[in-house]
């Protein structure tokens, strides 16, 4: 058998020498858990921040009073799309990682791991909402009560749609709050927008 | 106001996300993304579709009752009415623009009345439009007329001809009521409907206009004029 040095041939728990044989598996079975935990964080890591910000992304670009280009709002509403299958895929990816990595780790790197799990299903969730709607609550319905009977103010502004013999108003104080109205006015189906 | 039907199919629309201070809407049948502001279709199955505008007003309720007394009024929704805010506008108005136009005539929280036609387009500054109580223009080829209200706050705008014959329409001198004469005499309601006169019984075909922030119509109409008395 040729000389493989010295080093190798001492066994690092025990300090017992050992068979070059021997010695060269344990290190290569470490070696190899070093690199395959090494390699789980990297992907789990990735995971979560390409997963997250699937959408994350799009509610950066298209916040409130920011201007949005033509091309930005594109990748906004692009990424968007992907976000409620692919923020899916990422999540299952996230957890099955966690749970492979969770008996391997050390108590505190637990912690990471479950912050990962946390921003990733979050961001799935939140993927498919539309929070839009959380702060302006839509009209399910539209109602409608006779010109001759609201209390509305005669000065307040009104958007007015008439079609044949049927007239509407919609006060735009209401229409400041709810945005949208789908509504049909002498049979012609309207979009009533501010 | 949009008509909610494009290519013979009725869609419905919600709220969905926020484009310049302008909302972005979807449609439940096919999940494409709108401009609120342009009608257009940005994103989706139906990208590069437009809306078409339904004939609306912007008028004070006192006006349209006059004019509408048996018309109908959206009723507020019970659990949102506390959320209704009667300063609204006041309050957007104080708000940064997301985007200016400096070197303009304007001024981007200006209040403008655009008009598109024949895809010419032009915005009308809304106290230019209160102050001169009638503004007769062409714009595209075609005559329009925009006209202040008698309550002084509500503004409706024409096509200045009715077949093919042009209509001129003044403020009546010397009244202090509300009062549209056109050349021959003949006297004019807020409708664009002659009352009196040769025409009587004629109405101006209505021209849509939008309201809008000078900064917002002069960004989705990067070709328009201001107009200049």
């Amino acid at each position: 058998m040729q000389d493989r040095g010295f080093a190798f041939r001492r066994n690092p728990r025990t300090g017992k020498m050992a068979s070059g044989i021997q010695a060269e598996r344990y290190i290569e079975s470490k070696m190899r858990e070093l690199k395959s935990s090494g390699f789980a964080w990297i992907l789990f890591g990735m995971l979560v921040i390409a997963g997250s910000g699937l959408f994350f992304i799009p509610a950066f670009i298209i916040r409130p009073f920011r201007y949005q280009s033509a091309r930005a709002l594109g990748l906004a509403l692009l990424t968007r799309e992907y976000a409620s299958f692919w923020t899916v895929i990422a999540l299952c990816g996230t957890v099955a990682l966690a749970a492979w990595q969770w008996k391997r780790v050390r108590r505190w790197q637990r912690v990471w791991l479950a912050a990962g799990v946390l921003l990733m299903a979050g961001s799935t969730v939140m993927a498919r909402m539309n929070y839009f709607e959380w702060m302006f609550h839509p009209v399910a319905q539209p109602g409608f009560e006779a010109a001759s009977h609201t209390k509305l103010d005669g000065g307040e502004m009104i958007l007015a749609v008439s079609v044949g013999r049927d007239a509407r108003a919609y006060p735009i104080r209401e229409m400041a709050y709810h945005h949208i109205v789908n509504d049909v006015v002498g049979g012609l189906p309207v979009t009533v927008t501010y | 106001m949009w008509k909610s039907t494009v290519g013979g199919r009725v869609l419905h629309f919600y709220l969905a996300g926020i484009n310049n201070q302008n909302f972005l809407m979807r449609d439940r049948e096919t999940g494409t993304w709108w401009q609120q502001i342009s009608g257009k279709a940005i994103y989706g199955p139906m990208k590069g579709a437009s809306l078409e505008l339904a004939p609306f007003d912007e008028l004070s309720f006192g006006l349209w009752k006059k004019e509408s007394p048996d018309g109908q009024v959206l009723a507020a929704v019970g659990r949102d009415q506390k959320k209704y805010d009667s300063k609204w506008e006041e309050e957007v108005a104080k708000l940064p623009v997301p985007v200016s136009f400096p070197g303009t005539a304007l001024k981007p929280r200006d209040v403008v009345i655009g008009l598109v036609s024949a895809g010419e387009a032009r915005a009308y500054p809304l106290d230019t439009i209160l102050k001169q109580g009638v503004i007769e223009d062409r714009l595209g080829g075609r005559p329009v007329v925009l006209v202040a209200g008698p309550d002084g706050k509500s503004v409706r705008t024409f096509l200045g001809r009715i077949e093919d014959m042009g209509v001129e329409l003044f403020r009546k001198s010397g009244s202090g009521d509300f009062a549209l004469v056109d050349a021959e005499g003949g006297e004019w309601n807020f409708k664009g409907c002659a009352v009196s006169g040769p025409e009587t019984g004629k109405c101006l075909p209505e021209l849509a206009g939008i309201k809008d922030y000078w900064f917002d119509w002069r960004n989705y109409h990067a070709g328009t004029t201001v107009y200049r008395h």
